[in-house]
């Protein structure tokens, strides 16, 4: 339906997409008979790579051009003996007479003094040298190792300023990435992923061994070119390519096993039993002569492997890189698995004496996994030590009691099944108009598309009410894409100019439909028969769809004189569908520059400082994140049925209160850093401040009803800040012939604060949010978000002792008044850490090489709510406890205090790694062979007495770690890259 | 020089091209409907209306129902040892007269009404402003008696509450006093009264028809003296009120549980239900009153909670040969009917429903403790469903016509005329009652009559009206509560409904 030509949006689509082609191609015989004398090369390192971005000047004339993505430069020249001057930062300067010859090659020898990187920024690439805004470069050598996922798992605790944060040990889970701080009430801060020059796309989609390099736009200035998108910053994701005439092919594997670090310490049967015989507690009935330890039932050593395989090289105009990789993983939890596959192509061929580059990418993304259900744990914490698995006859043991059940029996019976298919192909053509002047066009088709089965058993703790319940659910979600830009370059004597301007066309249309049923006569068919159920209610099917459009506008100026000063200034203007009608259109600016004081007079000569660049930027980015959809529209909606003489009927209602208004979130940030390296490059690094405000922020606010129609409304309302101080030092510590020592230390500092929650409209003084839920604890908040507080503060009661009696002391005095009251509450913690930090460390010595990584967080409060349910001995004997509550004395009714926020901070060796690298002397044409072996969450100092000091840190809610937990893993890994 | 005209050309054409043919920005809608393109069919019509008694799901079992029985002398939430139920005091507070504007019950309360309320005044002007309806006048009497059930509510609950009728209004409306609220209730039932539909068949149940609007005058002309003073009792318009009610073909049902079973929608004493199904949310009064195992001595398949119980003196009250007392209490030892045996707590105690409830662990200086976890009679009326998976069918009348015969009853006793029609009245209803006949009563008193609607209307909602009524509501119940102050006759304002508006006042005392 969607790919029909009958849809408009499709037509426009297309027709812009065949207009933008016929341009580029009407342009071609405009430039083919300016030559003069027509060179071109390759230049490459002295490893044979490629060298991208090397500046290739005609000497002596205003005449020059650059290396591409595969290190190729072509360039018309006064006549066969100008000469031509190879420029390349880290890199000796080189002239090299053509002679007459029309091809080129030509190796650059690395110049020790001064290190240099291209860096892939927002539509496309810049010498680290010149780059004027924040960004941060991790590159393959510095991803971490062992099990990774996704790219996320290869940046954790490398990035300063950059929080990732694995909130369970379900390996299914996303985790939470913070550039900056939270800057946004609704929850959603994920930076914006951009993969080899495509926005938009999902981190699943490239497998961890495609990835060459990540960069991370860190502060608006360099992320506004994404606009309403960018505000949570941008990670732009290079793939691996292909490379001239150096055919290729590598294996990478692992093998891994994973076993919990940490299991909730309950009573055994034996504490069980001391504690109920000392305590006079007939157990008759209860006491059923088992020893279970629930949690080790319900879990197992995780095995996993992974197998990676490419292909790669290229001929004479074309470069060609495919793979394919599998990962089979376990979770330490029985019902949770994955099994992911990656297929990736990628073929480039230039054409029209190669000033047209066609670039083809194929990529999918298959994966079949199941999430946990975490009830289990809160079974597991509940079901008494003494009561077995199964009976003495083999059936199994199972109990109707409160929030009890078997949790083993569940996990053996029941199904939570996705089937996930990712796929795009995305076609890219650049053609030079001029050398100077580039036109490029994009498009991209993806579709995702997930199926989800669940069944739960009848006889088990999930299904027994339902007799048995089966669930399908299916969504697809389709974008297209289509991108348009101009490049434009000039180079007159000092002055270095680089203009770009682009159009962007985007839409996501998203389908779901579903169906359940309960009650079967036989457990037989899981979810595979839905129509076997005999109690089908009317919301037991349902469907629904949706779509949104961006349109954008946007362009860039690089200026840099005499390769000393730099100067960017970017716009972006972004449409979106989904604004409100009052705020369609949104416009992001950014400038931002840089100063090589290195280059300057007075330090020229300094040997002391190898380099010096001190950068400002300033830019606005948006945030659209935080709503779906129509959430700006006045709509009817299904609500429910109405009963009318005998029959049911469906009832409409107006589904919510329309907020014409609504808009993006807006962040503005100001960001000045120095990169320094100094005595000879041994050491280097940056200081980077910034200091973000977004405004409008997009939160869902009590409205008085009436006048209107819901108490929650959506709108643009509050402000927050967030300023920080990022540190990076790069040592190269000892640099030998068979000894080699690196090591890194990166650390961050920021502060978040909420500046107002009100607006002419809308007054909200504080939000009280969270959910503090624990059996007898219900209507409990354990949060605040409030003006001059920052997001994440805890708030409740003060806990001072506990009396003789074994019950709660709180502070009754902050209202000035005696007796406790809601008004007692006050700010008792923080969940958001002072410090963030990671140390990595790298040693070779000869064949060998020995990696670490220590990562940690400093200053944060967290709420151990799994104590706050579990550590009283009040549910004994029926219910099991925490052997905390054998000592802790309590006997109160379960209030939320400060005596359950502990501090959070923890210093975790977060991977170890071990490998040799064999001489392989090209034995069969085998370039490269590497085994390693390595261990990842070896250790954690921390005082915090729960399972793990790093948990959910997004919402408005962080720092908890719940009663349904699922505890952080250790993982052992044995791995093989070969390359031939 | 050519060449940059064709570029200028290039660029003109592409920008053009984009400026017009894609800056288009509209939502196409799939899965809702956007306002306008609904409402023209007597179908769509039916469907819009139907919300305002969709309603009304959000009175019982749930915050209005339990403001009236957790704060009168009929129930309690007791915290079960360990703590179940404590839920941060708020039905302590219930029970001890010790609520805040901060308090759960009373807010959640207050929000429904006035959800509820802006609904009503929604639908009403959607109706109102629609070309297409031919009996707009009695559609609009039928959501003004909705809307006028819920400041009924909001009169006796809240009694200072704004008046909102019109949903354009965007004004943030202030507070009126309750005698305000009460004429404007009165107000808008005298005008709907002969405007809405009079008949009594399958097809006017769950409507607003005459006889819920003549119902709701009786109770507004009843309880007059309490939420109007000023305006003198009205007990005679309380007969009058009645009198047309019972002209109506509404019947006593002969048995007295039919108005409890699952398919109670056959009853012809009710007058206006709330009407549940499983299949679309229902009836959820089993889950909350009934102990976590009891759903395998009923054969229930659901998951239960083990809150609400009975107060032991009001139980207590009962007599013996009262066939409502087991109709209305779970009250005895709960048995597997797989073994045969009694039920064992996770406390390892035998699962004995107890007319009493014993406050024995963790006792507070206000004297609030933690009970056993099977202590308390538990809510029994309306009929379980065998094999129940959810919410249960049974329908909940908000009025029925043993009501009206009380009403009738205590307004005759009131004005002192003719104890011979309330007599008959009270034993009418006691005849299904009891089957000795000696249990009639010869000559009814006040007390007979408040007695009566206790035993009558256990679980019903009613007890709270009736006790301040009849000037019982802050009395002491010994071993539970301490006589409590005036303010308590009403509940305060939410701290979240001022915040939200500050031209609201809060009640007086809070």
């Amino acid at each position: 339906m969607i790919l029909s030509t009958n849809n408009p949006n499709f037509r426009i689509f297309m027709q812009i997409g065949t207009c933008v082609l016929l341009i580029l191609f009407l342009n071609i015989p405009l430039y083919a008979s300016s030559a003069a004398f027509p060179i071109r090369g390759t230049v490459l390192d002295i490893n044979g790579e490629p060298l991208i971005g090397v500046s290739v000047t005609e000497k002596g004339v205003n005449n020059a051009t650059s290396t591409d993505n595969n290190g190729q430069f072509s360039l018309e020249v006064a006549n066969e003996n100008s000469i031509l001057v190879f420029s390349y930062l880290g890199f000796s300067e080189l002239e090299v007479s053509i002679n007459g010859r029309a091809t080129l090659n030509v190796t650059l020898i690395e110049d020790t003094q001064a290190l240099e990187e291209v860096v892939v920024i927002g539509y496309g690439t810049q010498s680290r040298r010149n780059i004027s805004g924040s960004i941060t470069n991790v590159s393959e050598e510095d991803f971490n190792q062992g099990v990774n996922r996704t790219a996320t798992d290869l940046l954790q605790g490398k990035v300063a300023g950059l929080t990732i944060t694995k909130g369970s040990g379900d390996i299914t889970n996303e985790q939470t990435i913070r550039l900056r701080g939270t800057s946004s009430l609704t929850g959603s801060s994920q930076p914006f992923v951009v993969i080899d020059g495509v926005p938009g796309l999902s981190m699943n989609s490239v497998a961890p061994q495609d990835i060459e390099s990540i960069s991370i736009l860190k502060d608006a200035s360099a992320a506004a070119i994404y606009g309403s998108r960018a505000a949570s910053g941008v990670i732009l994701i290079t793939t691996k390519k292909g490379i001239e005439s150096r055919p290729m092919i590598e294996y990478e594997g692992y093998a891994a096993v994973d076993r919990v670090a940490n299991i909730p310490k309950v009573l055994s049967a034996d504490q069980w039993r001391d504690y109920t015989s000392s305590h006079d507690i007939n157990t008759e009935g209860i006491d059923r002569g088992a020893n279970t330890s629930w949690f080790d039932e319900i879990m197992r050593t995780g095995v996993s492997q992974s197998h990676s395989l490419s292909m790669s090289g290229g001929g004479k105009s074309s470069t060609y890189r495919g793979s394919f990789s599998a990962l089979d993983q376990q979770g330490v939890v029985r019902d949770n698995s994955m099994e992911r596959y990656n297929g990736r192509l990628m073929f480039s061929q230039r054409a029209l004496d190669d000033r047209l580059n066609l670039t083809f990418v194929g990529a999918i993304t298959e994966r079949n996994f199941s999430p946990t259900d975490t009830r289990n744990f809160v079974l597991a914490y509940n079901m008494v030590p003494v009561a077995p698995v199964k009976n003495d006859d083999g059936t199994w043991f199972d109990t109707q009691e409160y929030d009890q059940g078997n949790p083993l029996r569940n996990i053996t019976y029941n199904k939570r099944d996705n089937k996930n298919s990712l796929f795009y192909g995305n076609i890219k053509a650049d053609f030079n108009i001029t050398e100077d002047f580039v036109a490029g066009i994009s498009l991209l088709k993806q579709r995702e598309s997930n199926d989800y089965g669940e069944y739960n058993d009848s006889q088990t703790e999930r299904g027994r009410n339902d007799q048995g319940f089966a669930k399908r659910e299916t969504w697809t979600a389709d974008k297209r894409l289509l991108e348009a830009t101009l490049n434009y370059k000039k180079i007159f004597d000092e002055h270095n100019f680089n203009f770009l301007a682009g159009y962007s066309y985007e839409d996501n249309y998203y389908q779901k439909n579903g169906a359940q049923n309960r009650q079967f006569v036989t457990d037989f068919f899981d979810y595979d028969n839905l129509g076997a159920g005999e109690n089908l209610r009317p919301s037991d099917v349902w469907s629904e769809a949706n779509m949104n459009k961006l349109i954008s506008f946007f362009g860039r100026v690089n200026y840099v004189l005499q390769d000393r000063y730099t100067l960017t200034a970017s716009i972006r203007r972004d449409g979106s569908s989904k604004f409100g009608a009052n705020h369609k259109w949104g416009t992001f600016p950014a400038v931002s520059a840089a100063w090589i004081l290195k280059e300057e007079g007075f330090l020229k000569d300094k040997d002391f400082f190898s380099d010096l660049k001190l950068r400002a930027g300033y830019g606005v980015s948006g945030n659209q994140a935080g709503f779906d959809p129509y959430r700006s529209l006045q709509l009817y909606g299904k609500s429910g049925q109405y009963y009318d003489d005998g029959k049911w009927y469906n009832a409409y209602q107006i589904s919510q209160n329309a907020n014409p208004n609504l808009k993006w979130e807006e962040t503005s940030m100001f960001n000045v850093g120095i990169d320094y390296s100094i005595l000879n490059n041994r050491l280097s690094g940056t200081i980077e401040y910034y200091s973000k405000e977004t405004n409008d922020l997009l939160y869902t606010y009590k409205v008085s009803v009436p006048p209107y129609l819901y108490s929650d409304m959506l709108a643009n309302v509050g402000s927050m800040t967030n300023k920080g101080i990022e540190l990076v030092i790069n040592g190269d510590i000892i640099r030998k012939d068979e000894l080699v020592w690196n090591a890194s230390f990166n650390l961050a500092h920021n502060k978040n604060r909420i500046t107002s929650l009100s607006n002419d409209q809308f007054t909200t003084n504080s939000i009280k949010t969270g959910s503090a839920w624990i059996r007898g604890g219900s209507d409990n908040t354990t949060h605040i978000v409030e003006e001059g507080r920052e997001v994440g503060t805890f708030y409740g009661w003060r806990f001072i002792s506990l009396d003789s009696d074994g019950k709660y002391i709180l502070d009754e005095m902050v209202d000035g008044k005696e007796g406790l009251t809601d008004e007692d509450r006050t700010y008792i913690g923080s969940a958001q850490p002072k410090l963030t930090y990671g140390f990595s460390s790298n040693l070779s010595y000869k064949n060998f090489d020995f990696g670490f990584f220590l990562r940690g967080v400093y200053g944060n409060d967290l709420l151990n709510f799994s104590r706050m349910s579990y550590a009283t001995t009040q549910w004994l004997p029926g219910a099991n406890v925490l052997e905390d509550a054998l000592t802790n004395g309590l006997t109160d009714n379960p209030k939320y205090s400060s005596y359950y926020i502990e501090k959070g901070s923890f210093l975790r060796l977060d991977n170890a790694t071990l490998a040799y690298n064999f001489d392989t002397g090209d034995v069969w044409g085998i370039r490269k062979f590497r085994v390693y072996v390595t261990g990842q969450n070896l250790f954690t100092i921390t005082n915090y007495t729960g399972l793990d000091p790093e948990v959910q840190m997004s919402g408005l809610d962080p720092g908890v770690e719940g009663r349904e937990y699922y505890p952080k893993t250790r993982t052992f890994s044995v791995g093989v890259n070969l390359s031939f | 020089m050519k060449r940059s005209k064709i570029y200028l050309i290039t660029t003109i054409i592409l920008s053009s091209l984009v400026f017009n043919g894609c800056t288009n920005l509209d939502e196409e809608v799939y899965d809702k409907l956007p306002v306008g393109e609904f409402g023209g069919t007597e179908k769509e019509i039916n469907a819009l209306i139907a919300p305002i008694y969709r309603t009304l799901k959000g009175v019982f079992p749930s915050n209005f129902f339990l403001l009236s029985e957790c704060s009168s002398d009929m129930a309690i939430t007791p915290t079960r040892k360990g703590g179940d139920w404590w839920d941060g005091g708020q039905y302590k507070e219930l029970r001890l007269h010790t609520w805040t504007p901060n308090t759960v019950i009373p807010r959640n309360a207050y929000n429904s009404a006035f959800t509820s309320i802006t609904s009503c005044n929604k639908i009403f002007s959607l109706i109102n402003e629609n070309e297409n309806i031919e009996n707009k006048e009695q559609i609009l009497a039928e959501i003004r008696g909705v809307r006028a059930y819920w400041y009924y509510l909001l009169l006796d609950n809240f009694g200072n509450v704004p008046i909102v009728t019109d949903f354009s209004d965007t004004q943030l409306p202030t507070t009126k006093s309750r005698k305000e609220v009460y004429d404007f209730v009165l107000k808008e039932l005298n005008e709907i009264k002969d405007v809405v539909r009079d008949d009594v068949t399958s097809a006017s149940y769950g409507k607003v028809t005459k006889g819920f609007v003549y119902t709701l005058l009786g109770k507004m002309y009843l309880n007059a003296m309490v939420w109007n003073p000023d305006g003198g009792a009205k007990w005679q318009e309380t007969v009058d009120a009645c009198n047309v009610v019972m002209t109506l073909p509404y019947i006593l049902e002969p048995n007295w549980k039919d108005n409890f079973s699952v398919q109670n929608q056959t009853s012809q004493e009710v007058i206006f239900p709330i009407i549940y199904s499983t299949a679309d949310g229902g009836n959820g009064l089993p889950q909350r009153t009934l102990h976590y195992l009891d759903p395998i001595a009923l054969g229930l398949n659901i998951g239960a909670n083990n809150g609400l119980s009975a107060m032991p003196g009001y139980v207590k009250a009962f007599d013996d040969d009262d066939k409502r007392k087991l109709g209305s209490f779970l009250i005895g030892p709960m048995t597997d009917p797989a073994t045969g045996q009694t039920l064992i707590t996770a406390h390892n105690r035998p699962l004995i429903h107890t007319v009493d409830i014993d406050m024995k662990y963790n006792i507070d200086g206000d004297g609030w403790g933690q009970t056993e976890q099977e202590d308390g009679a538990r809510a029994a009326k309306w009929e379980f469903e065998k094999g129940l998976n959810g919410d249960s069918e049974n329908d909940f009348a908000i009025f029925r016509l043993a009501d009206v015969y009380l009403m009738k009853a205590e307004a005759l006793v009131r004005m002192g005329v003719d104890n011979v029609e309330a007599t008959r009245l009270v034993n009418e209803i006691r005849k299904r009652a009891f089957d000795d006949p000696s249990k009639l009563k010869t000559n009814v008193t006040l007390e007979d009559i408040y007695q009566e609607r206790r035993f009558e209307f256990a679980w019903e909602g009613t007890t709270r009206q009736d006790m301040i009524r009849f000037g019982k509501f802050l009395d002491p119940i010994p071993g539970w509560k301490k006589a409590t102050a005036e303010k308590y006759l009403i509940f305060p304002i939410p701290t979240t409904a001022l915040d939200a508006n500050p031209s609201l006042t809060q009640n007086p005392g809070y």
